[in-house]
């Protein structure tokens, strides 16, 4: 349970929830969902005065839009999302990633956009302080970091866990923002600073409004990997999205995005890997080493008792799994996936 | 012999329409007027001294009716045994000192939850910082930090530091035995730090009230609890209520004293209302009582054709900053080492360390797991070093029936062999065997078995369990036991027993259970000796009922007793089929013929009733238990070799449990059992850092979920049976089957992959390392001596 | 949930308690409640129904599962004045004029019951499956079912009595 009082307003759109964020200042926090926001305020990690809710705004469904793009309402719960017809047909990726979030309570609560927004993590932080780690680190606006010790007040190597966010920015999405200035686009990439102190890019009264994904061209094939212990209820090990064009007269790759989630700050692009496949045949030895300059050119952090060897290693074989994957839906070769085989309702 | 109507059949529970209507009462579902919320202040720091404590800020807070530190204590100590050897060392608050992140040192009670933690967080209290030691041989070295001092008994036995207990025994001469063997091994192994995961919470509501304690509070045993709260408190028995609730799972986390319950009782007795305590998630998995950690050093000789001549075994236990249950698992390290084979010569040592960590609890099996590991490991690794299949080792090591324990105890109707057979012959165990590695996908199966045994009941307070069973007027049957349903189902097997006693339907059958007042005194949810002990009691109590019923029937009809016969509440002259009563009519007739008798039976029971008490925990000297239950357990894996994933594909499961009282509530023990062999095998790991737990917390200790569910097979070997009237011979199935699975998945990871596990959890990192070296040594079967010391990290996790 | 002194450091948050209308199992109740109060505690406090169980308080076991509107929400991490208006239904909801329902007795049929405090969200989760999916395959109940945890059966018999109760040939063990 929360252990203060903080005050709740309910603002009847976006718009207004961005004012209201603008008008209340640093003390209020956004609260969709609530599956992020509430059991970081019942750690106390953040204590807002004012929360803003704006978990009853119904969202709209997902549309394609005339230039083919795809976009979904931020606000849309991860449930639909899995479930909704558009997206397992023009973002079957996607689909896949809403659809191994938590569990399925949460993911009938939890938001897109709050699931993009999501602060970072780490064992010391993710947790209650009354007596274990009571000082506060430098995340929590302390003067030490309890994993790192030698680390400065400016680095945090708390990890960023989003299983949606690499599978979108594989995917090139941008996302519209609300803020001071009205709406403005970005891409969902530039949203991640890189800094585990502070890893959303986005002002205090900015709010994700929607996430716009571009059509996908000809030869499109995806390869989407959440690694983990268990089969649910689990922040991955790693998590691996891959995008790749094949040209498909001549098999070789045209385009390819590697996005790596769970090991850093942000997702990462692993951009030697997206080098090997550029232009290279999408046979199993470019796989292979695409896979090989993917493992090594990742500085994973220890995480979640994992350590960075094991992180490699797991991401080493899997990797090269996903790309085998996006290269056989690419080349056309994808008969066994789609609906039936995920099984879903 | 007559069919039976009850024992033996799937009956469904008793409690389960109130558990799938939301009915069932747990300990914090009681409400009271005026309940206040009681908070810990728990201790920041693995070990440290208290210099002082100010809780005068606390007081004033408005809100706050009571603060409480070790100075409102009568200053009485409690502890999980209490022995002359081991008297007990607990307060139930810190005094002067605190010797685990974690341990209470003051308790609130307050008007609501967010003062009541205004209230701990304004509890100044100072420390001095004092040394902390967290591994087990640190803290045996003469120089480590003294937690506490050894005792006079102990320290007469060993020199070394924060010794809380020792065990040692032995028998023959394992010298000349380890001469005379033809082949000698000593390994070591090591078992991780894992908790129970019960899923309520620990709870407490106290209430003082007209000088009466009444106490509702998620545990094992409610005379175990008045007993120890009575105690502390310094109250007479009669002052303390131990209420019945349902109980939301315990697994060995729920026994003993804790100071939680104190304080919510304390706190009551001093503002006069009820007060609740819950510990939160966090509390539980970071400040509460976890399963022993191990360590296993094992020297076994044999002879060439497998048969096990001398073994010498040392085990160390992390027992966490108070003695607790720890020297009770390093004697039973022992019993878990000798049951199932014969040793001709036995060396054994246990000791029990103290460390800066909360104290432990039993868990599941209590050390059986982490044993039955190291020992079925070793085995399997003897036989192939010597060219003997698995099975057949183990045949010619098992305890046959009617041996006699050089303990003196009597392994009776031991079903071990036929165990064995059963369960090699259900997996397909041989033909499987071995194929592992001629596999050459990367994906590969291998096929394990493990061989436990566990002990059904045993002397430990209150050593009996009463019951009583009245009649109601129209023949239906109320059953008062103090046994207590953690989930096993308790309340039904009794049910079934008294059922079938005196020819009842069930539904005519009511339990009332597990309240100190009202039901008879019991021995616990936590000896696995429900069954045995309380259901003999609860035979006895209704075949008592049944002899006055048929008395008063025989005396009217002017036969003999054994004349009758009793089916659907009637009872009938067999002779003279016309002379019949229903039991309503023989009720009435016995209170009007025999000055008012209302027909109620009597019946009490205890394990080894000529053995005035335990057997010694030192020596192991002494009786321990007259019923032991044997088991093969067989498991199949599936390993990713590019990855080190495994997971359990199939666990088959072969016991004598003597015979099932309801097989389908065995058969739920026995998945349930899987289930957390593979969460200790694979997935469970408390990761610790300087005496702070780093995941405490659901997402971060991972338990189970419904996707690793494997498939559990389960078979009875049925070695006693049930006769109405008769005395029962029954053995345990709650606890003893979480060894054998842990013990052949080790196995059957070496058999898919030619790894060596030699410590849990058997992690991918620890698969792909030692797969590494086999690739290095470029032999893909058999693996080196040398090379299995790198294949694992140690027990406690360190980020790199 | 009623401040039995008015503490001076809580006074001022009176002004946030709202009183919400919340229909559970077809009854509609007046509560008054705040901001932090999670719609856990307001059913089993201030309504009474103590069915619904609250196993971590961080929504990483599933016992505190509810349906809201028809679609399971775990209420140890919902909002009670965000219910305001909105169907809740708890375990105490589901059986109807003394029945239980078919869910509920395959419960009871399969043994898939030991100690209980996982089966209220279990029953609610599997309710939520079988009205969107009459006939789960195993590997769509294991996914409705992922996050609730059960630590006394394995799960074995919890999924055989989803295939009884969805008439997928699982008979019953226990009578």
């Amino acid at each position: 349970m929360i252990l203060y009082d903080f005050d709740y307003e309910r603002p009847a759109s976006l718009e207004q929830a961005s004012a209201d964020l603008r008008r209340l200042g640093k003390g209020a926090r956004l609260a969709a969902g609530g599956t992020a926001l509430y059991p970081s305020m019942r750690v106390e990690n953040d204590c807002p005065t004012t929360v803003v809710s704006v978990g009853a705004l119904t969202p709209t469904a997902p549309v394609r839009q005339s230039d083919g793009s795809i976009r979904i309402d931020a606000l849309m719960r991860l449930a639909a999302l899995e479930r909704s017809e558009l997206i397992r047909d023009a973002l079957p990726m996607l689909a896949e990633a809403a659809g191994v979030v938590a569990g399925a309570q949460i993911r009938h609560m939890a938001t897109l956009g709050g699931n993009l927004c999501q602060d970072t993590r780490c064992l010391y932080l993710n947790q209650k302080h009354d007596y274990q780690f009571k000082s506060p680190c430098y995340k929590r606006g302390g003067d030490l970091c309890f994993p790192y010790p030698n680390n400065t007040p400016d680095t945090c190597w708390s990890v960023y866990m989003s299983d949606t966010a690499p599978a979108l920015i594989a995917l090139n999405a941008g996302v519209e923002i609300l803020g001071e200035g009205g709406l403005r686009r970005a891409s969902l990439e530039s949203l991640y600073t890189g800094s585990g102190l502070s890893p959303i890019g986005l002002a205090s009264d900015d709010i994700v409004r929607a996430i716009v994904v571009p059509a996908a061209g000809g030869g499109f094939g995806w390869g989407y990997r959440k690694s983990a212990r268990r089969g649910g209820m689990e922040f991955g090990i790693s998590v691996m999205a891959v995008a790749l064009s094949a040209d498909e007269g001549m098999q070789t790759c045209s385009s390819a995005r590697i996005v790596i989630g769970a090991i850093r700050e942000a997702p990462i692009r692993a951009t030697q890997a997206e080098q090997v496949l550029s232009a290279a045949p999408l046979d199993e030895a470019t796989i292979a080493r695409a896979a090989a300059a993917a493992a090594g050119e990742i500085r994973p952090l220890p995480h979640h008792g994992f350590t960075k060897s094991y992180i490699r290693d797991d991401l080493r074989v899997k990797i090269r799994r996903v790309l085998q994957e996006a290269a056989d839906r690419a080349l056309g070769s994808a008969a066994q996936f789609g609906r039936s085989a995920r099984g879903l309702s | 012999m007559e069919p039976l109507s009850y024992v033996g059949k799937s009956v469904r529970r008793k409690d389960g329409p109130d558990k799938v209507t939301g009915r069932a009462v747990y300990s914090q579902d009681v409400k009271l007027p005026g309940t206040l919320v009681g908070r810990i202040l728990r201790s920041p720091h693995p070990h440290a001294r208290i210099v002082r404590i100010d809780a005068s800020r606390a007081r004033q807070l408005p809100g706050v009716k009571a603060v409480i530190t070790v100075d409102d204590t009568k200053g009485i100590k409690h502890g999980f045994v209490e022995t002359p050897r081991y008297p007990p060392d607990q307060e139930v608050l810190a005094r002067d000192r605190v010797r685990f992140v974690g341990e209470e040192i003051a308790a609130v009670a307050a008007v609501d939850q967010v003062i009541a933690q205004r209230a701990i967080d304004l509890i100044d209290v100072e420390y001095e910082l004092l040394p902390a030691v967290f591994d087990p041989f640190e803290a045996m070295k003469p120089d480590a930090p003294e937690i506490h001092p050894t005792l006079p008994n102990v320290r007469s036995e060993t020199a070394l530091s924060n010794i809380a207990g020792r065990t040692a025994t032995g028998w023959g001469d394992v010298d000349e035995g380890f001469a005379q063997a033809d082949y000698v091994r000593e390994d070591r192994f090591e078992s991780h730090l894992r908790t129970h995961g019960y899923l309520e919470p620990q709870a407490t509501l106290a209430h003082w009230e007209d000088d009466k304690l009444n106490v509702w509070t998620s545990s094992m045993g409610t005379f175990v609890k008045r007993a120890k709260l009575a105690k502390v408190l310094d109250l007479p028995y009669s002052a303390v209520r131990i209420h019945k609730t349902y109980v939301g799972g315990t697994f060995g986390g729920k026994i003993d004293l804790y100071s939680h319950e104190y304080c919510a009782a304390r706190l009551s007795m001093i503002t006069g209302r009820p007060v609740r305590m819950v510990a939160t998630r966090e509390e539980i998995f970071s400040a509460y009582r976890h399963g022993q950690p191990l360590v296993m050093e094992i020297k076994t000789g044999v002879r060439k054709d497998g048969i096990i001549v001398a073994q010498q075994v040392r085990a160390i236990n992390n027992a966490g900053a108070y003695r607790g249950s720890g020297v009770v698992v390093i004697f039973l390290a022992w019993g878990f080492t000798m049951l199932p084979y014969r040793i001709p010569n036995l060396a054994y040592e246990g000791l029990s360390v103290y460390t800066n960590y909360p104290l432990r609890a039993p868990q599941r099996g209590h050390g059986c797991p982490q044993i039955r590991f190291a020992i079925e490991s070793q085995l399997d690794r003897i036989a192939e070093d010597l060219g003997i299949d698995p099975v057949t080792i183990r045949l010619r090591n098992a305890r046959k029936p009617w041996e006699e324990l050089p303990n003196g105890d009597n392994v009776h109707e031991a079903g071990l062999i036929d165990c064995i057979k059963l369960a090699a012959e259900k997996s397909g165990f041989l033909a499987r065997h071995g194929q592992g590695r001629r596999q050459t996908s990367t994906i590969r199966r291998g096929i394990g078995m493990g061989v436990s045994s566990y002990f059904g009941g045993s002397l430990i307070y209150p050593n009996g369990s009463g019951v009583i069973v009245k009649m109601a007027d129209d023949g239906s049957a109320t059953v008062l036991t103090g046994a207590i349903d953690v989930g096993q189902g308790a309340e039904t097997v009794i049910a079934q027993i008294v059922a079938e006693e005196l020819y009842l339907p069930i539904e005519d059958v009511r339990i009332i259970s597990s309240d100190t007042d009202t039901t008879p005194q019991d021995i616990g949810a936590w000896i696995s000796g429900m069954t045995y002990v309380t259901g003999n009691a609860a035979r006895q109590a209704a075949g008592n009922a049944r002899t006055k019923l048929l008395q008063v029937a025989a005396e009217k009809f002017g036969c003999e007793i054994e004349a009758l016969e009793t089916r659907d509440k009637i009872v009938r002259n067999r002779a003279n089929p016309d002379q019949q009563l229903t039991y309503r009519e023989v009720i009435a007739l016995s209170i009007a013929t025999r000055r008012g008798d209302t027909v109620i039976g009597e019946g009490f029971w205890r394990t080894m009733r000529d053995e005035p008490t335990h057997p010694s925990l030192a020596t192991t000297k002494g009786r321990w238990s007259e019923n032991y239950a044997f088991s093969c357990q067989v498991a199949e894996v599936e390993v990713d070799t590019e990855t080190g994933e495994a997971r359990v594909l199939k666990a088959w499961t072969v016991h004598d449990c003597g015979f099932a009282v309801n097989p389908a509530l065995v058969k739920g023990q026995v998945d349930g059992q899987v289930s957390m062999a593979l969460g200790h095998a694979f997935l469970e790991e408390i990761l610790t850092k300087d005496g702070y737990t780093l995941n405490p917390s659901w997402l971060d200790y991972r338990m189970p979920t419904v996707h690793e569910m494997a498939s559990s097979d389960d078979a009875e070997i049925v070695t006693e049976q049930y006769t109405v009237g008769k005395s029962y011979r029954v053995k345990e199935v709650g606890e003893g089957l979480v060894s054998g699975v842990l013990a052949a998945i080790a196995n059957a990871i070496y058999d898919a992959t030619g790894v060596r596990m030699q410590s849990t959890p058997f992690t991918p990192e620890k698969l792909l390392r030692g797969l590494r070296q086999l690739e290095r040594k470029g032999r893909p079967g058999r693996q080196d001596r040398d090379a299995e010391k790198d294949a694992d990290e140690p027990a406690a996790a360190t980020l790199d | 949930m009623n401040d039995e002194s008015m503490p001076l450091a809580t006074r001022s948050a009176t002004r946030r308690s709202q009183v919400v209308a919340i229909c559970v199992n077809d009854e509609w109740h007046e509560v008054t409640v705040r901001p932090r109060h999670m719609l856990v505690e307001v059913l089993r406090e201030a309504i009474g129904l103590t069915g619904t169980k609250d196993g971590c308080e961080q929504g990483a076991c599933g016992a505190c599962t509810v349906l809201i509107d028809g679609t399971p929400a775990l209420s140890c991490m919902t909002v009670a004045l965000e219910c305001d208006g909105k169907q809740v239904r708890t375990v105490e909801g589901l059986a109807q004029g003394g029945q239980v329902s078919p869910i509920q007795q395959a419960f009871l049929d399969q043994g898939a019951i030991q100690c209980g405090f996982c089966t209220p969200g279990m029953l609610m989760s599997i309710t939520s499956l079988l009205e969107r999916n009459p006939r789960p395959s195993v590997p769509e109940i294991k996914k409705a079912l992922e996050g609730n945890l059960c630590r006394c059966t394995g799960y074995n018999a919890i999924v055989d009595a989803v295939l009884q109760a969805s008439g997928q040939g699982v008979q019953p063990i226990m009578k």
